[in-house]
């Protein structure tokens, strides 16, 4: 029995000696990390239809923007600001000069190599001030060197380079094309941006005479506009702010209102004829085109019904609802919504 | 009730691991489990030898028997040593033969029942040594699954607790916990499954072995019936002539 006992206990020692060495954890699955996540279904209504109004304000029944302090109102102004008419750009703050400043005092500086970095992101700010609120004196010349530009583009260097030892002036453009060592990459990217400042080099005839007209020209566009750089609309508001987007967003769709205004309208001017009163199945279904301003295009077609007898009575008098009532009234932002109108005649639900 | 730590999700699941994870419950049924495995492979070893050191001793026993040995020499060289199987039986029996013919038997039929009864409890005790401890097999082979099984419930039930807890029905947290009660049903079927088999392929040997004894034992017995009679017959005609 001892014999027995002791091999016993030896094998079960191997035996789970085996197993502790043998069977490590085993290797876990490889599954692929899928996660699944959860998906809202949100009606786009809610984003794309705001009222006007504030972003951080809080909900109230009627869209009002934030309270201007000019009053004077401005006509058909749909932007809310302090502008004397609407303009396209957001208002921006008193953050523009400060980079015009800048980029006008390191060129005297002698660091040509650090400076490039800086300059061609300063340069498009210098022009797109100086070209929001004078459009009508600059667009004249700009033209011309676009279409040069992009012919040649090898002559820019050259000019960049003469331009440098020239003028005080000019650097700020000079340093553009060292930066830059590919040439027709950069002229894709610059020629809207740098308008006046390569106006000379393009044109590759009197460099330093260009840029004398283009400074009269800005001191002129700096006489001219008296209006702050900044964007913004001219619409006012004296209300307390609701909350909203910048600008009402209606979206394309008609509301139910507005459909059934257009209804009752047609409505009022359905004759329905006598004999098709006890009829049922009459339906007659007209689709007509609307101008913008809700007069009816063409003629009104008749889709559905008007068949024979009664029924073409049916569909002539419902074409002639449609045109009696011609002008529509409709809102004019979702005309897209209304160009194409389909109505139901149902004599049914007349009575 | 103890607090039970679940195993973080990815660690450690080897078996030493998921033994020392375990609750005590558990972790009491996995130790009994293995003692009775030990203790079964123990009696199964030991079995095996004892059947085998039988076979052989039974194999020389009929050799010798057979040789045409006279049986008084036989029973004098195995009278003084320790004897087993069939060489028990036939020590019993012609000790008995012996005694009967010492005092002088008066009967030969009672002479017969005696030698009979005297082999049959030596055979019968050879048959017990021979069987002892082969009812623990056979227990550990019928319960030891339950054992099991009753640790794998203990090990889930709590691991489910302690999932109950920790809020998460995420598998890799509930995994760990079944893992560990699971390694206790697998040990009482590590310890049930030889415990089972050897137990039928032992008792199957046993009964071989009682069978080949039970035939000696008839034998003898029909050798030693055979011999009263030669021995008695004479005796009984005697006392038919003097009579």
């Amino acid at each position: 029995m001892r014999a027995g006992l002791a091999t016993s206990v030896t094998l079960h020692a191997v035996l789970i000696g085996f197993g502790i060495v043998s069977l490590q954890a085993p290797r876990a699955f490889e599954v692929a990390d899928v996660e699944a996540f959860p998906v809202d279904i949100v009606p786009v209504g809610d984003i794309s239809q705001v009222q006007q109004g504030e972003k951080e304000a809080p909900v109230a029944t009627r869209p009002t923007p934030k309270p201007t302090q000019r009053q004077d109102p401005v006509e058909n102004a749909q932007k809310v600001g302090e502008a004397d008419t609407d303009l396209k750009p957001p208002p921006t703050p008193e953050a523009k000069p400060r980079p015009v400043e800048q980029a006008s005092e390191p060129p005297p500086s002698p660091k040509p190599q650090p400076k490039p970095v800086e300059k061609p992101v300063e340069t498009p700010q210098e022009a797109k001030a100086e070209e929001v609120p004078v459009p009508t004196p600059e667009r004249e010349p700009e033209p011309q060197p676009r279409q040069e530009v992009k012919p040649n583009p090898a002559p820019e260097p050259l000019v960049a380079e003469n331009a440098e030892g020239e003028s005080v002036k000019l650097p700020p453009a000079a340093p553009v094309p060292q930066a830059r060592p590919q040439p027709p990459k950069p002229q894709i990217a610059k020629a809207p941006e740098r308008k006046e400042a390569e106006k000379p080099a393009a044109e590759q005839k009197q460099a330093s005479r260009a840029t004398k007209d283009d400074q009269v020209l800005d001191q002129v566009a700096a006489l001219l506009n008296k209006e702050k750089a900044s964007g913004g609309g001219a619409k006012r508001s004296t209300e307390q702010a609701a909350l909203g987007a910048s600008q009402a967003t209606s979206g394309d769709k008609l509301s139910q209102s507005e459909m059934d205004a257009l209804r009752a309208q047609i409505e009022r001017c359905w004759n329905v004829p006598a004999g098709a009163l006890d009829a049922e199945n009459l339906r007659v279904s007209v689709k007509f085109k609307l101008d913008p301003s809700g007069a009816v295009e063409g003629r009104p077609e008749i889709i559905e019904g008007g068949g024979s007898g009664v029924a073409r009575a049916a569909a002539e008098s419902a074409r002639r609802a449609v045109l009696q009532c011609a002008p529509y009234n409709l809102p004019s932002e979702k005309y897209s919504a209304w160009a194409d109108v389909i109505v139901h005649f149902d004599p049914t639900d007349m009575f | 009730m103890e607090s039970i730590e679940l195993a973080a999700p990815g660690g450690d699941l080897s078996i030493w691991a998921l033994f020392w994870q375990a609750g005590w419950v558990v972790k009491l049924v996995m130790i009994g489990l293995l003692g009775a495995s030990i203790w079964s492979w123990a009696i199964i070893i030991d079995k095996w030898l004892s059947f085998a050191r039988m076979r052989v001793a039974l194999n020389r026993f009929e050799q010798v028997f057979w040789s045409g040995q006279s049986l008084e020499e036989l029973y004098r060289s195995l009278s003084d040593r320790k004897t087993s199987g069939m060489g028990s039986i036939f020590v019993a029996a012609m000790r008995e033969w012996k005694k009967s013919f010492e005092k002088g038997a008066r009967s030969p039929l009672g002479l017969q029942t005696r030698i009979d009864k005297a082999m049959d409890l030596a055979l019968t005790r050879e048959m017990e040594r021979l069987e002892s401890k082969l009812g623990f097999l056979a227990s550990v082979g019928a319960s030891a699954p339950f054992i099991g099984l009753f640790g794998t419930v203990v090990g889930i039930m709590t691991s489910f607790q302690a999932i109950a807890g920790s809020k998460s029905t995420n598998l890799a947290v509930v995994a760990p916990g079944i893992a560990e009660a699971l390694l206790a049903t697998a040990i009482g079927l590590l310890a049930a499954i030889p415990a089972v088999i050897a137990y039928n392929k032992l008792t199957a040997d046993a009964g071989n072995i009682a069978s080949r004894m039970e035939g000696f034992a008839d034998e003898f017995s029909a050798i030693l019936s055979r011999q009263i009679d030669e021995k008695v017959a004479p005796k009984a005609r005697a006392v038919e002539e003097y009579a």
